[in-house]
């Protein structure tokens, strides 16, 4: 089903001369854009993606695509075809490919890559076709196939983007000021030559007329690509469709589609067990055995074991086929509303679950749609949310869940989210903190807190627009790419130890440097104005039960206690007596004989 | 288990993993024991207006302890302890105290030995039985359960009795035995036993002041400003018996970083878990013991055993294997130490209710690791209420884990109308998607409704309104697995019946609006060729 959905994508690299170019000190573009070209395919190599990537260079000593004719399309180089991404592109990529001493015209190669996608996409089916630009745009270009291009892109569904060593608004007049003020790691505009300047014109002209609203969104700066992956979210996977019926009653049926829109992404591999010699996996062989619970450990095979529950102290024996019979069972797909109430009442921290599905009407449903879309305006006006019994299929468990209206300017749906039964929720008690001892703040503490919330605050409201310094959802996981970085440096370097994190991911996890500078100021005061202490008392006392981990704690807690009572009754107690009672005056003593500090002549008063 | 596994299954291993580490940490920590010790005496056994007696709602409400720690908690110890009874049972031979069950873990047979005193001819049953008499001493009472707790050999974490009573002076006329009694009371005290109070509704109210304030523990960290109320109905004593029952657990103690040397401890806790059916046992056939389960690890080719050290970890693209040291599979899982790391705040209406992955969880201050945890924690909550914004921080649970980005969302604490915590004070810490949390999902073409539509669809959700309560809906999975285990231990022909209050259909749970409510609403909502739906 999603499988065959996949898309192309051609990496169109400039390593000409111009991009070896840098200030003192920092990063050449050519380094910049090789980081986020290995990035890119170390993705599809190890989450095993079947979306086919090919590698055109452009500014190549050499000169080596099927369009080349002797004064045309000269010092391009067609560097690997459309194929599946492979450990061989990132070897190539890692050490193999190097800036040269040419250039070449980045519209030529634009029609290159076009031409390859036309030519080797031919008779199979694509999600997407897709043109990634690396390029720093200081080498000279001719528009004449300007119009052409754009028409070809246009045709063929090809989408495009840019990755360059500065942003396109660099610029620009309108943004002139606004840039200079950047705090961002960006060069500034005036740094720009002559030749990129035209260059970005150019970018601009083409990515409007091929997208007149969204087209300059998808024209990005190396930084922000190699931290904000905003390469490889153009080229995912289509989820999977959920058609079912939204009920209302019995009388109320509306064809939907739900999609799985947010799930926590895992890694797609687990690992392997291989002999540390041989590094075979056929050499490690795993047995389980069941043995009864006696000195003996006494083996039994499967075949002679039941299997059976828990009720409480008691077990119950319990067969697969009666456990079948007796079970629970459901209808089967269920998307029905058991009433409304109002969002108030859904609070955040119910939620459960681990994904949220968005709704849909169904495809070419005209009614649906319409129906679907009075459902969601009216609950978005009476600022309420639907309470749901979902059942994914037949065999699954059924849920109960909140369906919010979600309205955006290109589409509307419900969001799904599952919500908690009664056997889920846990009431403890807390002490409160208003009138609390221990946790009154005075004034002058409240308001350092105050300054704390106003100069940590990641949000930049200037009348007209928000900017939100810390998009945490557009944050790749670091997880996966630490993996894959250890997995390709061991891959070629296996007997080296990991390689260090990048710097790169690390900032990427850090407090906005521009905040973390302007903040000191208001965290030395909190440390002025509120005394913490550390008591040293952070125990590490779970490690020694982690090491020594029994399969049996029960056991282990009933042993413990028949071979060391006067011990335990110690541990039980201690710090809590202090005399002899009258409740059980003999082990109130053992108690404090125990207690090598305790004063006789107190505690007998 | 197919079921189970199919469409699930990458939730469901979690679930597992996350299941252990729990249970992992409970079986550290000692079992919690809780005796209920409650007043037989003849005016617990009156039967107010709705035709519920002090005592029918007190084993009503034990019962339901019963079987809800069945399902939860199973390892937790239970007691049942009368006093003013006419019989005694005990270890120690005091007159009027019976012990129905001593402490152990609650299993089918102790249910339905409670099930047997419940309502009119329970009583009868309990009279016949058991007796009352007005003769009997609460401090031999609780000596009593003092015994029960020390007669217990396994390691338990936290004990508790809970006193359930509708005289709020049991020995106005001996002042010996109440003296006996505040002594007993203090010496449970000193021991870590904490005694709560379940009064009952009384003709003329339930005075505590009058006797029970000198014998009541006040736990260091529990609120006594409050006066709870003393309850009328069961739904309000099960509250109580509830929100006391919970051992409150901390996942972990971590530190909340503000900035270099601005250090607070918090205390991380699940205010919510989803209940999973427990896994089976495997039981011998011959006995019905349960046996366990042992794997090993051998080479293919000698037989030979292998220790951890004799193996590596793998993984396979394409061609290539890729071979990594064990340790270094959890190396590169580790950015940070545990803890939560400040980045910094935003409005609370950025936070967008659709943005979800995992379950919240629940940090409230620590004072035992860091002194001065409390002041500075509460004067973050107080001004992240106030002026309603969230912190975004950087979480790492555990050791070997990667860091996730939360919202610490403040919580001010929530009474009900009888001043019983519903919701405590602190910050619920809600889990932030990646981006690649995020899924591109295809929308369909958007028709969208018009104002008279938009009307009409309105009238129906007024109509289908109610008041949503987490409490409100029973997981069936899990109740019909019980009730099925319930009746093959005790024999029953068939298991009781269930109330499915996922279902609209169910005739049972009409409650909340019936199906015939509908019928005017759904005809004709869409005048016109929208209306295919209705008949």
């Amino acid at each position: 089903m999603a499988r065959a959905w996949k898309s192309a994508t051609v990496l169109c690299w400039d390593v000409g001369h111009t991009m070896s170019n840098s200030p003192l000190g920092e990063e050449t573009p050519f380094d910049q854009a090789k980081k986020v070209v290995l990035m890119f395919v170390q993705r599809q190599v190890f989450a095993e993606s079947k979306d086919e990537t090919a590698l055109v260079l452009f500014g190549t000593d050499g000169t080596s695509n099927p369009l080349a004719k002797s004064d045309q399309y000269q010092k391009i180089t067609v560097q690997r075809n459309l194929k599946i991404p492979d450990f061989d592109l990132l070897e190539d990529v890692q050490s193999g490919i190097k800036a040269s001493n040419h250039q070449a015209d980045f519209l030529d190669a634009l029609v290159v890559c076009m031409d390859l996608l036309q030519k080797q996409t031919l008779g199979k089916k694509y999600e997407k076709l897709h043109i990634a630009v690396f390029t720093d745009l200081n080498s000279p270009f001719s528009s004449d196939q300007l119009d052409v291009i754009i028409d070809n892109m246009k045709k063929a569904g090809i989408s495009l983007q840019f990755f360059m060593p500065f942003p396109l608004d660099a610029t620009s007049t309108r943004n002139g000021a606004d840039a200079a003020e950047r705090p961002l790691n960006i060069a500034p505009g005036k740094g720009l030559t002559a030749q990129q300047r035209e260059g970005v014109t150019m970018v601009r002209r083409v990515m409007l007329s091929l997208d007149e609203e969204g087209g300059l969104d998808e024209v990005f700066t190396f930084r922000e690509s190699v931290e904000r992956l905003s390469i490889f979210k153009k080229i995912e996977k289509k989820p999977m469709a959920w058609p079912s019926q939204l009920t209302i009653g019995s009388r109320i049926s509306i064809n939907i589609v739900g999609y799985k829109a947010m799930t926590e992404e895992k890694a797609k591999k687990s690992w392997m067990s291989v002999d540390a010699k041989t590094l075979r996996k056929e050499d490690v062989r795993r047995e389980m055995v069941y043995c009864l619970n006696d000195d003996n450990e006494t083996e039994v095979t499967k075949e002679e074991t039941i299997q059976g529950f828990r009720y409480g102290s008691d077990i119950i024996p319990f067969s697969q086929v009666d456990q079948e019979q007796m079970k629970y069972k459901t209808d089967g797909k269920c998307f029905s509303v058991l009433g409304f109430t109002k969002s108030a009442q859904i609070l955040r921290h119910y939620y459960v679950g681990r994904q949220v599905l968005k709704v849909f009407a169904a495809k070419d449903d005209e009614y649906a749609a319409v129906a679907l879309s009075a459902l969601i305006h009216s609950l978005e006006e009476l600022d309420m949310v639907a309470i749901v019994r979902y059942v994914y299929d037949r065999r699954s468990n059924p849920q109960v869940g909140v369906a919010l209206p979600v309205i955006k300017e290109k589409y509307e749906c419900l969001a799904y989210i599952q919500l908690p039964f009664m056997e889920d929720l846990r009431h403890f008690t807390f002490t409160s903190l208003k009138n609390n001892k221990k946790g009154a703040a005075s004034e002058e503490q409240l308001s350092a807190v105050d300054a704390l919330i106003d100069s940590m605050n990641l949000v930049v409201d200037d009348e007209e627009e928000m900017e939100d310094l810390f998009k945490v959802n557009k944050v790749p996981n670091p997880h996966f790419q630490r993996l894959f970085q250890c997995l390709q440096y061991k891959a070629f370097q296996p007997d080296e130890p990991l390689p260090p994190i990048d710097p790169h991911l690390k900032t990427m996890l850090d407090r906005p440097q521009e905040m973390a500078a302007s903040c000191q100021a208001s965290l030395e005061q909190l440390k002025k104005v509120f005394t913490l202490q550390d008591s040293g008392k952070k125990k590490e006392q779970k490690i020694a039960q982690q090491i020594f981990k029994d399969n049996d704690a029960e056991e282990l807690d009933a042993k413990r206690a028949q071979f060391d009572e006067v011990f335990n009754i110690v541990t039980l107690a201690e710090g809590n007596v202090t005399a002899v009672g009258s409740l059980d005056p003999v082990k109130d003593f053992r108690i404090l004989v125990h207690q090598k500090n305790f004063n006789f002549r107190e505690g007998s008063d | 288990m197919a079921d189970w596994h199919s469409h699930y299954q990458n939730e469901d291993e979690e679930d597992q993993e996350e299941a252990e580490e729990n249970e992992a940490d409970s079986k550290n920590a000692g079992r919690d024991s809780l005796i209920f010790l409650i007043d037989a005496s003849e005016a617990m056994f009156e039967v107010n207006s709705e035709d519920l007696s002090a005592f029918d709602m007190t084993i009503q409400c034990v019962r339901s302890v019963y079987t809800s720690k069945i399902i939860s908690s199973h390892r937790d110890l239970l007691a049942v302890v009368f006093f003013g009874t006419e019989k005694h049972k005990n270890s120690v031979d005091f007159k009027h105290v019976y012990v129905l069950h001593d402490l152990d873990t609650p299993g089918a047979k102790r249910v339905l030995e409670l099930d047997q005193f419940q309502g009119e001819k329970g009583y009868k049953t309990f009279k016949e039985n058991l007796g009352h008499s007005t003769d009997g001493s609460l401090g031999e009472a609780l000596w009593t359960c003092s015994n029960l707790f020390s007669d217990v050999r396994l390691k338990m974490s936290h004990k508790r009795i809970m006193l359930f009573s509708n005289d709020d002076d049991p020995h106005a006329k001996d002042s010996s035995k109440a003296r006996t009694a505040r002594t007993k009371a203090s010496d449970l005290r000193e021991t870590g036993i904490i005694l709560d109070l379940m009064h009952l509704r009384k003709p003329g109210g339930f005075d505590i002041s009058l006797f029970y304030r000198d014998i009541v523990s006040v736990a260091e960290d529990e609120d006594t400003a409050v006066q709870v109320e003393e309850s009328a109905r069961l739904d309000d004593l099960l509250r109580k018996v509830r929100a006391k029952d919970h051992k409150k657990r901390a996942l972990a103690r971590l530190n909340l970083k503000l900035g270099e040397g601005l250090e607070v401890s918090v205390g991380v806790y699940n205010l919510i878990r989803s209940a999973t059916r427990p896994s089976a046992v495997r039981l011998y056939r011959e006995t019905n013991e349960p046996v366990k389960s042992k794997t090993r690890w051998f080479n293919g080719e000698t037989g030979s055993l292998l220790l951890p050290s004799d193996t590596k970890k793998a993984q396979v693209y394409g061609h290539r294997q890729i071979v990594l040291e064990k340790d270094e599979t959890e190396e590169l899982k580790r950015f940070d130490h545990p803890g939560l790391v400040l980045i910094g705040f935003k409005p609370l209406f950025l936070l967008k209710k659709h943005h979800y992955i995992r379950s919240s969880q629940f940090i409230y201050p620590e004072e035992s690791v860091i002194s001065g945890s409390t002041t500075l924690f509460s004067a973050l909550l107080t001004k992240c209420l106030e002026r309603k914004v969230y912190a975004v921080c950087r979480y790492t649970p555990r050791r070997n884990t990667p860091p996730r980005f939360v919202a610490l969302l403040p919580q001010e604490e929530q009474l009900d109308d009888q001043n019983v915590q519903t919701i405590p004070p602190g910050f619920h810490l809600i889990y932030l998607p990646y981006a690649d949390d995020i899924r591109k999902v295809n929308c369909t073409g958007r028709a969208v409704a018009n104002q008279d539509q938009i009307e009409k669809m309105k009238s129906v959700v007024q109509k289908l309104r109610f008041i949503y309560r987490p409490e409100s809906f029973e997981n069936p999975v899990i109740q019909r697995h019980f009730r099925n285990l319930e009746a093959l231990a005790l024999d029953l022909k068939e298991p009781e019946p269930m109330e499915d209050l996922t279902f609209l259909e169910s005739p049972t749970s009409g409650s909340i609006f019936s199906t015939s409510t509908l019928e005017h609403c759904s005809c004709g909502i869409f005048s016109g060729e929208g209306c295919m739906h209705c008949v």
